[in-house]
């Protein structure tokens, strides 16, 4: 479970400071399939980043599983990244140098896991996002939409409580960005992880349970279908 | 292990930089072997010829002559030399022991006159230690005694030939002028410039004779049979002998030889490392490229939980990898170049014969391979390689993820 409380964050752009959240409070419970929704400009990224631990809040707290992150060292916030939760990025963010198999591996290569068992797991994730026999190919062979499956089977493959997924529908056409989204509906639904992703697209937020809207950095509407 | 694959396969992302960069540390390291190589070859033939023409393993002189010996002082020689060779005959691991009487004198061929630096040898014993027998390339060697042998360098100087007499004249013991006839025997060719160009080599009967020495001879020579136990032996034969002689080896008797050869090989060392250094800038240029085109990357790596130290690893791993290849090229073309220098040599005639190096050796230099230094060579190439690193790669861990995430 993730707590935001009165959540605030501003840049220095030049010598002005920018807000870009004022006082984000919510809850996103175990197994939720969330969209946080808004125009450019809106906190939809920062919002999505000081919950993965990638950025730090001017002001409020993220408790994670009651856990405050604010408390938690540069090292300890890592070990927190590299167990619990798994990022999807809009522009994929594959490692180009890596095939699909050997990026979903990335993330293990950092746990204390059997050989065997790391393979078992990459291989029956990109199975499960369809890609079994694209595991040799590396990002440069392979569609937009496969790349962003490959992100998603990196980010499920250590087996995190949250996915958080920036934009992931955005470099991709809507047929594909429609299959993605299913897919993340079926992962989210078979694998009970929690999906948290950002979208300005009317396409994704059809398929979000929850959708939380966001307008220049506050939240304007919280609703549960 | 899988962190080192990454790192494999991103320097060879762009295969052409690496390879100009890895070239690049090769270029210095390879001119470390060869130079080595070279050094190790002039350090290797000077001794040789020190040892089998001039001086053997040992010397040993009267207390005080060497002191002088520049002026070849005839009061402080070995006046009996027979109870001290027969000391150091019986000294263990001695392999040959022989008398010399050197002096200077001139050599006038009946018009010129020329300054030379005359060796009165012991025909019985002389070749237990050195090897001037096998230097005669024209006549024989010395069978009577008015027989000379001279250079063939002092030979053409001097328009003489083997059949041709010559007059020594030089001062004796007691300062009088002397002078003697002598019929060149045999002309002779080494490989020391000091043997070809400015010595006459007689019979050391006749030297004593010429001299007013008596049987006083002015040093011993001595050949052990294990070169490698040269300075433990000094002491051995220094205690046998006893304080009214002196022993030096002939790395002592030519310190400055040796030491001119270890300034010169700190200075090509000097030349090789600032080549090195140049080459390191390129490798700190190319992994400052590497961190700065992959900051997403590394923003990527940095949200998938991988720490600081995991990174820099990476990096490091790319500049030791760009380290063995830059290494291993550099090891191996100075490793063919030294093969060329080994078994071919570098012909230097053309040079002595205008000049003197200040070197006991001439015609082709043939180099020595060091294994020992091939190896420090390659690891240092990779040390410093890696090293290098280190600078660009703080940029890298300087990123927090979510700027690096945000980069373009």
């Amino acid at each position: 479970m993730v707590e935001v409380r009165d959540l605030h964050k501003s840049y220095k752009v030049g010598k002005m400071l920018f807000p870009a959240l004022r006082g984000i409070s919510t809850t996103i419970g175990d197994g939720e399939f969330t969209a946080i929704a808004g125009p450019s400009g809106s906190g939809k990224t920062t919002l999505l980043n000081i919950i993965g631990c990638l950025d730090v809040p001017t002001k409020g707290k993220v408790l994670i599983n009651n856990m405050d992150t604010g408390q938690l060292s540069t090292k300890e916030k890592a070990a927190l990244r590299k167990k619990e939760i798994g990022f999807v990025f809009q522009t994929f963010n594959l490692i180009p140098v890596l095939s699909a198999f050997e990026n979903v591996e990335l993330p293990l290569i950092l746990l204390d896991m059997p050989a065997a068992e790391k393979k078992e797991r990459v291989v029956n994730i990109l199975k499960e996002v369809g890609l079994e026999e694209f595991i040799g190919r590396r990002p440069n062979e392979m569609s937009g939409g496969q790349q962003q499956r490959v992100a998603i089977a990196r980010a499920l493959v250590k087996g995190p409580s949250m996915v958080l997924a920036d934009e992931p529908t955005a470099n991709l056409d809507s047929t594909t960005a429609t299959e993605i989204l299913k897919l993340m509906k079926e992962l989210n639904e078979k694998l009970k992880t929690t999906f948290v992703f950002s979208t300005h697209d009317f396409l994704v937020m059809d398929f979000a349970t929850r959708l939380i809207k966001l307008r220049d950095g506050k939240i304007t509407k919280d609703e549960t279908k | 292990m899988k962190i080192l694959l990454l790192a494999w396969r991103n320097v060879f992302r762009h295969k052409r930089r690496t390879l100009i960069t890895a070239a690049a540390i090769s270029v210095g390291l390879g001119a470390m072997v060869m130079s080595n190589t070279l050094m190790n070859g002039m350090d290797k033939i000077a001794s040789w010829n020190i040892i089998n023409y001039e001086t053997g393993h040992f010397e040993i002189f009267a207390s005080g002559y060497y002191r002088e010996e520049g002026m070849f002082p005839l009061d402080t020689i070995i006046d009996d030399p027979e109870p001290l060779l027969a000391i150091v005959r019986d000294i263990k691991g001695i392999s040959g022991v022989t008398e010399r009487v050197k002096f200077p004198a001139r050599v006038n061929n009946g018009i010129d006159e020329f300054p030379v630096l005359a060796i009165g040898i012991d025909l019985n014993t002389e070749f237990d230690v050195f090897k001037t027998n096998k230097t005669v390339v024209t006549g024989h060697f010395i069978e009577k005694p008015d027989d000379i042998l001279i250079g063939t360098e002092l030979a053409n100087t001097m328009e003489v030939d083997e059949g041709s007499v010559l007059t020594i004249i030089t001062r004796d013991k007691y300062g009088t002028y002397n002078a003697y006839d002598f019929i060149v025997a045999g002309l002779i060719t080494t490989e020391h410039p000091l043997f070809d160009a400015n010595a006459v080599i007689m019979d050391i009967n006749v030297t004593q004779e010429l001299l007013s020495l008596g049987k006083g001879v002015t040093e011993l020579n001595i050949r052990i049979r294990d070169e490698s136990k040269v300075p433990d032996m000094k002491e051995v034969i220094q205690s046998k002998v006893g304080a009214d002689y002196e022993v030096y080896t002939y790395k002592e008797l030519y310190a400055s030889i040796f030491e001119v050869s270890g300034i010169k090989r700190v200075g090509q060392l000097m030349i090789a490392l600032v080549v090195v250094i140049i080459a390191a800038v390129g490798i700190i240029n190319t992994m400052l490229m590497a961190v700065m085109e992959r900051i997403p990357e590394i923003g990527t790596l940095k949200a998938m939980g991988f720490q600081n130290h995991d990174i820099v690893k990476m990096f490091l791993y790319e500049g030791g990898i760009i380290g063995i290849f830059g290494s291993l090229l550099g090891c191996l073309y100075g490793l063919l170049l030294s093969l060329y220098i080994v078994f071919v040599g570098i012909d230097l005639s053309s040079v002595f014969d205008s000049s003197d190096l200040g070197y006991p050796l001439k015609f082709v230099l043939k180099g020595t391979i060091d294994p020992a230094l091939v190896l420090l060579v390659f690891v240092f190439g990779v040390i410093v390689s890696v090293l290098v690193t280190l600078w660009p790669v703080r940029r890298a861990t300087k990123l927090q993820p979510v700027d690096a995430l945000r980069h373009v």
